[in-house]
């Protein structure tokens, strides 16, 4: 029943292992990188966030990398606290038990629940752009591709697509989910490589040709001066965005909107085995890091690629142009009717529908196997609070038969659909509120940054007993360091968002709209944590105690 | 009323057990209940270098000890993580190597040295404190375990018994699990494994007012997801496919008899509480080798759970 399994030292350092359940050997770091690669997603939340840069100083370029070495320390600190309180269940439970049961549901709620349902919108707009409205025009449905593209009713016809999806992927599961997205990450990095080759051999003019036959053609463009039309648009909308330099100022200042795509590699983080140590975390570390590394690789070289065919500036002003008439600062409408998809503008280059078509559907699987991270983790919040007695347990409860969490589910599809038509009709002027979604995230990463920071010091012995204990920078607690890195990068990034000195982000506390809808979110959780504890209390339970260690005598 | 405060699956972790015996005044339970796998995975040798010197690995780390100060405190790192701490030499560990059924005997050992401690702790600890406690060996813990629960003074073995909890409420209890790829000590084929649970069943008086407390979550409930793996025992997708594991015979005995409450365990990822038609079930998951005590407080009054919530003790 019993195996000796040797150390790296030799036999002297040998394990000795029962057979017994669970235990079972490391999983593959490639694994665990496909799915943080689609968590930092280049061509849905990448391409998105550099279109809306347009009016930016600082260089793209520099701006990327610059922002992924500040995010390989929020790599060290996850990797960490995930060594350390191992299957805990991630921010929530984290922070409850280093911060206090209060501050955890307050930000775990917000960050992992309520704010998903801004996101809805956002992934629904994506998914307009990538897929409904090149393929529709592709295939010769030029009004509907454009009704898909420019009107608040496509918006949210698309919002209930992505509802539909994200429920069919908890329906079936994580096993089948994450068996699609490992379909969806080849087929979509098979795209990409194609549309890199059309950029790769394909020079300036074929792109400017393809573009003025094929723009008319598909989307009912003006068939003369497009091109010129789409740079003029792009000027008057102020477009500056460089590729390169820009100084070291104005790079910082670009980062609170490029963390929009890359804030999230620790959404990848992934289990971590009984009985195992070190290597755990450098897996955790590694499946995370690389996916951070080949994504911001993979960035440069798209920009780089566009930046020789289609140009850089002319890219950047066709963004300018059209984002400026969404958001409102313009009556003109862009010559250019739709999104500036670089993969669209790439297969532009071929007069082929049918490669047009299999290209663009290839590259709209990165939306298809990214779709699902939207509700998963947070019906997981959801059924966590419910555990701990903190909403109505009808809330955790599975229908027996499918499996499927329907009043979590009904939790979030709800409101994101009053959010989705919202933000699709632009009440409130909730367009603008754009990066509250990221601001929102990255307050519970903060928690959760400053619980890291304190584990060292606040549960001792957890800590001393974990595999991490050993990495110290100049004695100090490996985690610690990478904690203060990290959490000063995201005050950083708050402040910015929140004071917005140069009136930069959208979503500064002079943003009304923004304000009541962050305070509307962080006080419904307080209600709800402050209400539900006094009813249980009346109940007899005592929510305090949840978190509370049992003294030993 | 009756409080119950259930926990399971601490694996060899000291830390853990003794939580448990002191989570009856703790959480003021009238009744603790451990539901199985008390026994730890893991025996980390500290080997002897010479004069006082040691050196151990723990977690994949080599540590090299000096002193009997190091090596006590090494002791208790590796007893709070669930594994066994045993002090040996290079040739004992050649020979350990060599010969796999030394390795059993050796675990035997240690297992059953362990549990005299715990059992030693507990009798002392309850002594007097008016908190009943019962406990089932689960799947993973070895036959000779049970004979020396049953010498104790205050934890009660209830394996394949039914315990009269108050007037009102019953309990039956099993360790006994589906099969598994590891092969483990208590595990059977799912008709064995559900007439097991009719023969102890059959003998309660008022089914729809007991408490199963089986080991085995019931299949597809969520309380029984884990990570599918491979033929190699590898996770598959990076851990996350998860796919459930519980047992179709367990499933069967709940939704046939509607008992008040289902305590299981056994699938330590898989920490919740869902209903099966009417009967609560919960599976508190396990945190042993973080030392954390995950449990469940339940209040039980005739004909309802009257209250129930997961706890991070």
């Amino acid at each position: 029943m019993a195996e000796a399994v040797a150390g790296k030292q030799g036999p002297e350092t040998t394990l000795f292992l029962r057979k017994a359940t669970g235990l079972v050997r490391s999983w593959s770091v490639f694994d665990a990188f496909i799915y943080a690669t689609f968590s930092i997603n280049l061509i849905t939340l990448g391409l998105y966030s550099f279109s809306q840069m347009y009016y930016f100083e600082g260089g793209l370029m520099p701006t990327l990398f610059i922002s992924a070495a500040f995010l390989i320390f929020e790599i060290v600190v996850y990797a960490g606290l995930i060594s350390v309180m191992p299957r805990a269940g991630g921010d929530y439970v984290w922070q409850s038990r280093i911060l206090g049961g209060g501050i955890g549901f307050v930000l775990a709620v917000t960050g992992w629940w309520f704010i998903l349902w801004l996101w809805v919108p956002l992934y629904a707009d994506m998914l307009r752009q990538i897929f409904f409205t090149p393929v529709l025009g592709i295939l010769g449905a030029q009004d509907a591709a454009l009704w898909f593209s420019q009107t608040p009713l496509g918006l949210f016809v698309a919002g209930l697509v992505t509802c539909a999806f994200v429920t069919f992927y908890i329906a079936i599961g994580m096993k089948g989910y994450s068996k699609i997205q490992k379909v969806c990450f080849w087929v979509g990095m098979a795209g990409l490589l194609v549309v890199f080759a059309f950029l790769l051999f394909d020079d300036h003019e074929a792109f400017r040709s393809g573009l003025e036959q094929q723009a008319p053609a598909l989307f009912g463009a003006p068939a003369q001066g497009l091109y010129d039309g789409i740079v003029k648009a792009g000027e008057d909308a102020g477009a500056v965005a460089p590729l390169f330099g820009g100084g070291i100022l104005a790079i910082f200042l670009a980062m609170p909107y490029i963390v929009f795509f890359n804030l999230w590699p620790n959404w990848g983080a992934t289990l971590y085995g009984e009985v195992r140590g070190a290597t755990d975390f450098k897996r955790n570390f590694w499946g995370m890091a690389a996916a951070l590394i080949v994504t911001t690789v993979l960035g440069a070289i798209f920009f780089l690629l566009i930046s020789k065919t289609i140009t850089w500036d002319f890219f950047m002003k066709a963004n300018g142009a059209w984002w400026n008439y969404r958001w409102g600062y313009t009556e003109a409408a862009p010559p250019l009717p739709i999104w500036p998809y670089p993969a669209l503008l790439a297969v532009f280059m071929t007069p082929s529908r049918v490669l047009q078509l299999v290209v663009i559907l290839a590259m709209s699987t990165w939306w298809f196997g990214w779709s699902g991270t939207v509700f998963l983790s947070s019906t997981r919040v959801i059924f966590a609070a419910a555990f701990d007695r903190l909403l109505p347990e009808k809330v955790a409860e599975v229908h027996p038969r499918t499996r499927t969490p329907i009043y979590a589910l009904l939790l979030m599809v709800v409101p994101s659909l009053i959010v989705t038509a919202l933000f699709a009709w632009n009440v409130f002027s909730f367009q603008s509120l754009t990066l509250d979604s990221t601001l929102v995230i990255a307050v519970t990463y903060l928690g959760s940054t400053v619980a890291a920071i304190l584990l060292p010091y606040v549960k001792r012995d957890l800590y001393n007993a974990s595999p991490i204990a050993k990495y110290k920078v100049a004695g100090v607690p490996l985690i610690t360091v990478a904690g203060i890195i990290f959490g000063g990068f995201l005050v950083f990034l708050l402040y910015e968002w929140l004071i917005d000195p140069n009136k930069l982000y959208g979503i500064s506390l002079n943003n009304t709209s923004s304000v009541i809808y962050m305070a509307a979110m962080y006080g419904l959780a307080l209600v709800l944590y402050l209400g539900f504890r006094f009813y249980r209390r009346k109940e007899g339970i005592d929510i305090d105690k949840i978190y509370k260690e049992i003294p030993v005598e | 009323m009756l409080t119950i405060f259930f926990a399971t699956d601490v694996h060899g972790s000291e830390i853990c057990w003794k939580k448990f015996i002191n989570a009856g005044k703790f959480y003021s339970a009238d009744v603790i209940i451990l539901g199985g796998d008390m026994t730890g995975k893991a025996i980390v040798p500290i080997v002897h270098q010479g004069g006082d010197r040691y050196k151990a690995v723990l977690l994949e780390q080599e540590v090299r000890l000096q002193g009997e100060d190091q090596v006590q405190d090494m002791v208790n790192k590796v007893k709070s993580r669930g594994y066994y701490p045993y002090r040996t030499n290079p040739d004992e560990i050649r020979e350990l190597n060599e010969d796999p059924s030394r390795l059993d005997d050796l675990f035997a050992a240690q297992v059953l040295k362990s549990a005299e401690q715990w059992l030693a702790y507990a009798d002392r600890k309850l002594e007097g404190a008016g908190i009943r406690c019962y406990v089932s060996p689960g799947n993973d813990d070895l036959p000779a375990l049970d004979q020396l629960i049953g010498g104790s003074k205050h934890v009660q073995l209830v394996e394949g018994q039914v315990i009269q909890l108050d007037d009102h409420h019953e309990m039956v209890s099993s360790g006994w699990s589906n099969i598994t790829p590891w092969h483990t000590y208590r595990e059977e084929e799912e008709d064995r494994l559900q007439a097991r649970c009719e023969c102890m069943i059959a003998r309660i008086h008022d089914v729809g007012n007991a408490v199963f407390n089986l080991h085995a979550p019931p299949y597809g409930t969520t309380l029984d997801e884990a990570p599918e793996l491979t033929a190699d025992l590898r996770p598959k997708d990076a851990g996350r496919s998860l796919v459930p594991v519980g047992s179709h015979a367990v499933r069967a005995v709940v939704e046939k008899y509607q008992p008040l409450l289902g305590l299981f365990g056994h699938i330590h990822e898989a920490k919740g509480a869902v209903r099966l038609r009417r009967t609560l079930c919960i599976n508190p998951g396990s945190a042993y080798e973080q030392g954390r005590l995950l449990g469940a407080l339940i209040k039980l009054a005739p004909n309802q759970v009257k209250n129930y919530v997961l706890t991070t003790g």
